[in-house]
């Protein structure tokens, strides 16, 4: 299981191999057991790669805010993107997604170039993603929010013959999903007036909702209780068993129990990418990013 | 949407009937306001599939409406020659001019939204406005076109109670058809565009296109009401095409609530009703109906369909009777002090018009005026303080009213 730290152009190599080897041994919770399970579902040699960044740039006006990101997701990994605030996490989601367009650089989604292309092209190639900013139906039922996500994928989206509440399986579809999302009591509530922690998890089921190859969460679980986070890791772990998954997230015991590999971005640019253990053991990322927030 | 209450139903089965058995008894007068009133209705509710549900307020529906007439005017002189053409199903070339425009028209003005959107649209409704006049080959120029109804399935259509039917039935069939369209999955997406066009683009639909359907379809049905309007005149002229139609629909939706499906037919029907009684009384109707909007969008934002949504918000807490005295009390307000600026109005109208103004010689006192059976005159100051009185006193009781209600349901509250 040795998926190597990928160092990026900048050139941070010293420091990199001590770190390398101290990892392994620390911290084996319970999350890790099944991390370590989920990565041996994906072993590294002869995987293919699904999502692929190369030399990817975005500058707004003057101010580069994504500076050369080379990053290859492998198909059925989980890949968590950690960075400081302001790294470009989110844009870089933007930029994978089709909100914005690098500057330069290729986007590749099973080997097709998708830079520049429109969310709704690359949402049918198979790419969805949530928003950091709950970004839902408000004035509609909780089913209709994720009906909404469903229904495209019968095709029925241009019809105006058809009653919808009529298609059963889109209707039974919807209500399984509701049920894994823990709403299924919220069913005919307004969006607008769930619990925040309730739009997280409508924000996560919508991504999913057009059952994608690719996934793209962007915090998940930010604003979520202790409970509320424990019970969407496991959703998200299971809802995405058959797909890639990449994930931004703040809270590290996630990170580190949820995915099978770590990229840290600080500055625009992806300083380490690796498992958790080579992650937590990175000298270089614990001083520029980590610190003291994990004990290694 | 949840699905239709059994009282809604019920209504809307007795509103049926209503239209249905009650027309023979009235006079042709009423009978052909109650045609304009149909009319007026499908129209307020094909434009509001757009503006209420797609969230896309257009400002130049006119144009669709107006094709739909033209076009029904010729189709109805192209098989004015084919014995036992039905005539009925003349209403459809309206509805396919309609559309025809409306995919045309909307395929550029939805690529924007919002108020870009809704310049787009008044810019198109103006170019059919300016060229209308110029292509008297279509539109008739000056004189407009005309056509007659065909007899056909034993029916003359000579009188007005046979267009009214005719009226009924497409108007109610379109109305039912665009209810059913807010159950299809076009039709949910439609109030999808309007809340949340970012993220539908991000779960993979094709906003412009979903766009472009809806547009379609509400211009469609908008020619259907043009159409309507051509069977009931036969006759059409470039007028139509004019901005007061335009902004007359957006009025009536808005008087009615563009919130609930049913509000913008209930506004138009209303509003129309509202002219066919009041335009023949008086000059400055139009002032009434502005009046009208500016207090219905200032203290009733969701129109007269949420009078409604008031209602069973509280019927749990407050009986009938209070809220049926609370409601009272209200329109009592409102029509004291609606008859104050109606008798306000009109002295003014009266007095500064120039017959009136010539009939003035200096150092004399104004003459008597005649007004709703009396004999004023100007220069008294009671004439002028007692409508300011009644609206002061009405504008008092509806604030009254108003605390009262408040107190009420503190009392409750606590």
């Amino acid at each position: 299981m040795n998926v190597p730290i990928v160092e990026n152009a900048a050139g941070n190599a010293a420091g990199n191999t001590a770190g390398h080897a101290a990892g392994n041994a620390a911290g084996s919770t319970a999350g890790h057991a099944a991390r370590n399970g989920a990565a041996a579902r994906n072993p590294a040699a002869g995987a293919r790669t699904v999502l692929e960044l190369a030399g990817v740039h975005k500058s707004f006006g003057e101010t580069e805010i994504i500076r050369g990101v080379d990053l290859a997701l492998i198909e059925g990994e989980r890949h968590a993107i950690i960075g400081p605030n302001g790294a470009g996490k989110s844009t870089l989601f933007h930029l994978i997604s089709g909100q914005l367009q690098p500057t330069r650089g290729t986007i590749t989604l099973d080997g097709r170039p998708i830079q520049g292309l429109e969310p709704r092209v690359i949402n049918r190639m198979g790419l969805a993603r949530s928003f950091q900013i709950t970004n839902i139906f408000p004035g509609h039922s909780v089913f209709e929010n994720l009906r909404f996500g469903i229904l495209r994928r019968y095709g029925l989206q241009y019809n105006f013959w058809r009653r919808v509440a009529r298609v059963r399986r889109i209707t039974e579809e919807t209500e399984q999903l509701l049920e894994e999302l823990r709403l299924l009591k919220s069913r005919d509530v307004l969006a607008g007036e769930l619990s925040y922690s309730e739009q997280r998890s409508l924000e996560i089921g919508m991504a999913l909702a057009s059952d994608p190859r690719v996934v793209l969460l962007d915090e998940p679980m930010a604003g979520m209780s202790r409970e509320e986070t424990d019970y969407t890791v496991g959703l998200i772990r299971q809802l995405t068993a058959r797909r890639t998954l990449m994930i931004v997230e703040h809270d590290m015991d996630v990170v580190f129990s949820l995915s099978d590999r770590v990229s840290v971005l600080v500055y625009g640019q992806i300083i380490a990418t690796g498992t958790p253990d080579e992650i937590r053991a990175n000298r270089q990322v614990q001083e520029a990013y980590l610190g003291t927030e994990v004990s290694v | 949407m949840k699905s239709i209450h059994a009282t809604t139903l019920l209504a809307l089965l007795a509103l049926l009937a209503l239209l249905l058995f009650v027309p023979p008894y009235l006079p042709t007068t009423l009978v052909n306001a109650g045609i304009q009133m149909l009319i007026a209705a499908l129209f307020a509710t094909a434009f509001n599939v757009l503006a209420g549900q797609g969230g896309m307020l257009s400002f130049g529906h006119s144009a669709y409406f107006a094709i739909g007439t033209f076009a029904t005017i010729h189709a109805m002189n192209a098989v004015e020659a084919i014995a036992g053409f039905p005539t009925p199903l003349l209403p459809l070339a309206g509805f396919v001019g309609g559309g025809l425009l409306g995919v045309a028209a909307g395929w550029f003005s939805t690529q924007r939204s919002g108020v870009y959107f809704a310049m787009v649209t008044l810019a198109l409704a103006e170019l059919l406005h300016a060229l209308a006049p110029h292509l008297s080959g279509i539109f008739g120029g000056e004189g407009g076109v005309s056509a007659m109804r065909m007899p056909a399935w034993g029916l003359t259509f000579g009188s007005s109670i046979e267009v009214y039917y005719l009226t009924l039935f497409w108007a109610a069939l379109g109305i039912a058809l665009l209810y059913y369209f807010t159950r299809t999955p076009l039709g949910r997406l439609c109030e999808g565009l309007r809340e949340n066009t970012h993220r539908l683009g991000f779960l993979g639909y094709d906003v412009h296109r979903l766009r472009l359907m809806v547009f379609t379809i509400s211009a469609a049905f908008s020619g259907l009401a043009g159409a309507l309007l051509a069977m009931s005149n036969e006759a059409a002229n470039y007028v139509l095409f004019d901005m007061n139609l335009s902004a007359q629909v957006v009025l009536n939706a808005y008087i009615g609530g563009i919130g609930a499906f049913f509000g913008p037919a209930l506004g138009a029907a209303v509003m129309t009703f509202f002219g066919y009684a009041v335009s023949d009384l008086t000059r400055t109707w139009l002032l009434y109906q502005g009046v009208i909007f500016v207090l219905v969008m200032m203290f009733m934002p969701a129109g007269l369909f949420s009078i409604g949504r008031w209602w069973r918000t509280h019927r749990d807490r407050h009986s009938p009777g209070r809220l049926g005295a609370v409601f009272a009390g209200w329109a009592c307000g409102c029509l004291l002090a609606a008859a104050g600026l109606v008798f306000l109005v009109e002295m003014l109208a009266v007095v500064l018009a120039q017959d009136y103004q010539s009939l003035l010689v200096a150092g004399q006192p104004w003459p008597a005026v005649a007004l709703f059976g009396l004999n004023l005159r100007p220069g008294q100051f009671l004439v002028w303080l007692a409508p300011l009185l009644l609206i002061a006193l009405g504008v008092a009781w509806v604030l009254w009213v108003g605390r009262r209600w408040a107190a009420l349901r503190e009392e409750y509250a606590s």
